[in-house]
C-alpha cells in the first residue's frame, strides 16, 4: 500500500522537506505518492530523487498547476 | 511616456517569462547551499554577474552608459542585507520572485509583495525614512571595488569570468543525474518555450542578456541604471495614493512587465492556478514582505538590483550585500526549518 503525502497548498521548499520526512520511515520499496502544486518543485523532487536513488514510477501533470509524482524508496 | 511603457514592459515580459520558465529562484539558491548542501543555483547566480559585467562594461567603455559614484553605505548594505534576507525566507521568495509568483497566481505572494511595497514605501518617504537615512549617511569614499584596489574593472572582470567559467565547465563535466522528465506533450516551439525544462545555466545566461539589455533601454528614458526592482514597487504604492506621476519611471514598467511576463509564461504551461497557502504561512509571507521592504531600501537594492547588477559593477554595495543577503538566509533556514528537522529526526530516534 502506498503513502500518500498531500502538500498541495504548501511553497517551496516544503513540499521536498515533507517527502524527505515521509520516506524516511519508509522501506526500501515502498511507494510515496506525492501531490504538489508549487512549480519550483517540478524540478526539485525530481533532482532530489535521483540523487538519493529513489525511482521515479511516475509524473504527470493532473491539472493547472497540479502534479503527482510516485517515488519508490531506493536504499 | 509611450517609449518608457514600451521599453519597460518589454524588458519585463522577457525577464517574468524567463525566470518563470527557468524556475530562476534566488532564496532558493541562497537557501539550498545549507539546506540541500547544493550551489548550483547558486552558481547560477553567478554567471548572471559574470555575463552582465562583460557586458556592463563594454557599454561603458563605449559611452552609451554611466555609473553613479556616491561611495559605499557599508552600515545600511550590513544591516538592511541581513535583514533583506531573513524576509525572503519568510516571504516565500525574494524581491523578484514574489513578483512573478503572483504572476503565478500565489495568493501568499500577493500578500508578500504588497508587505514589500509597503515596507519599500515606508522607508523610502514615511514613517520608517530616518531609520533609513541614517543608516544609509555612512559611506564610504570608495564606490568600487576596482577603485579601492586602484586597478581596471576589466581584472576584475576577467577573473570572475574565468572563475565562473571553470566553476561551470566542473559542474557540467559531472556524471549527469538520470532525473526522470514528464512525457512531453507539447512539440517544437511550444515544447522549449512552454513545457521543457531548462538547464539552469541556459536561464542564467538569459537572465544575463537581458540584464545587459535593461541598462542602454533604462538609459534611453533617463533613467541610468540596470534592473531594479525595490524602488519602483515603492514608487507603484505610493503613486496610487498621492498621485504623483514623477514617481513613474522605466522601472514601474519593468516590474509590471515581470508580473506579466511571469503570467504569460504559467498560462502557457498549465502553471497558472489561483493558490492559497494555509495561514501560517500567509502570516508569514505578511512579515516577511514588510521586512524584505525595509531591508532593500536600506541596503540599496535587493538579490537583483545588488545581489545581480551592482556586483556585476564590482560596487562594494553588491558584493557586501550578497554576504548579507546569505547569512539572514542561513540564519532565517535554520529557525523555520533545519531546526525543526533536527527535532524531529531526534524525536524519531528517542521513539
Amino acid at each position: 500500500m502506498a503513502k500518500v503525502l498531500e502538500t498541495t497548498g504548501m511553497v517551496c521548499p516544503f513540499p521536498l522537506v515533507e517527502a524527505k520526512e515521509a520516506i524516511a520511515d519508509m522501506a526500501k520499496g515502498e511507494e510515496l505518492i506525492i501531490n504538489f502544486d508549487c512549480t519550483q518543485a517540478t524540478e526539485s523532487i525530481p533532482r532530489w530523487a535521483a540523487t538519493e536513488g529513489h525511482e521515479i514510477t511516475e509524473f504527470e501533470q493532473i491539472d493547472d498547476a497540479k502534479w503527482r509524482i510516485i517515488v519508490k524508496k531506493g536504499k | 511616456m509611450l517609449q518608457m511603457i514600451v521599453l519597460g514592459i518589454i524588458c519585463g515580459l522577457l525577464l517574468g517569462f524567463v525566470l518563470q520558465r527557468g524556475r530562476f529562484c534566488v532564496v532558493g539558491a541562497y537557501r539550498d547551499l545549507i539546506l540541500a548542501k547544493d550551489g548550483r543555483m547558486f552558481l547560477a547566480t553567478f554567471v548572471v554577474i559574470a555575463i552582465q559585467s562583460i557586458g556592463v562594461y563594454a557599454l561603458n567603455g563605449t559611452g552609451v552608459i554611466q555609473f553613479g559614484n556616491d561611495g559605499f553605505p557599508w552600515l545600511g548594505t550590513i544591516v538592511g542585507g541581513f535583514i533583506f534576507g531573513i524576509g525572503m525566507v519568510l516571504a516565500g521568495g525574494c524581491a523578484t520572485g514574489t513578483w512573478y509568483r503572483a504572476g503565478e497566481g500565489m495568493i501568499g505572494s500577493w500578500v508578500a509583495l504588497f508587505g514589500y511595497m509597503l515596507g519599500a514605501a515606508m522607508t523610502k518617504y514615511g514613517v520608517w525614512k530616518v531609520a533609513g537615512d541614517n543608516l544609509l549617511s555612512y559611506r564610504t569614499n570608495d564606490t568600487y571595488i576596482h577603485e579601492t584596489l586602484n586597478v581596471s574593472p576589466w581584472v576584475l572582470v576577467i577573473i570572475v569570468t574565468l572563475l565562473v567559467g571553470i566553476l561551470v565547465i566542473r559542474e557540467l563535466r559531472k556524471p549527469k543525474l538520470p532525473i526522470f522528465k514528464m512525457k512531453p506533450k507539447k512539440t517544437g516551439l511550444a515544447h522549449i518555450l512552454f513545457e521543457k525544462r531548462w538547464h539552469p545555466f541556459v536561464t542564467a545566461l538569459l537572465v544575463g542578456l537581458i540584464a545587459i539589455m535593461a541598462w542602454p533601454l533604462s538609459a534611453m528614458t533617463g533613467r541610468m541604471f540596470g534592473l531594479g526592482i525595490t524602488a519602483p514597487s515603492a514608487n507603484i504604492l505610493t503613486f496610487l495614493i498621492t498621485g504623483d506621476d514623477a514617481l513613474i519611471d522605466w522601472g514601474t514598467f519593468l516590474v509590471v512587465g515581470i508580473f506579466l511576463g511571469s503570467f504569460i509564461a504559467a498560462k502557457g504551461s498549465g502553471e497558472f492556478r489561483w493558490r492559497l497557502p494555509d495561514m501560517k504561512t500567509l502570516r508569514n509571507n505578511a512579515i516577511g514582505g514588510v521586512t524584505m521592504g525595509f531591508g532593500a531600501s536600506v541596503a540599496g537594492g535587493c538579490t537583483i538590483g545588488n545581489g545581480l547588477v551592482n556586483s556585476a559593477l564590482f560596487a562594494w554595495q553588491g558584493w557586501i550585500a550578497i554576504v548579507f543577503f546569505l547569512l539572514g538566509t542561513w540564519v532565517a533556514t535554520y529557525f523555520t526549518i533545519i531546526r525543526k528537522q533536527k527535532q524531529a529526526a531526534a524525536a524519531s530516534k528517542a521513539a
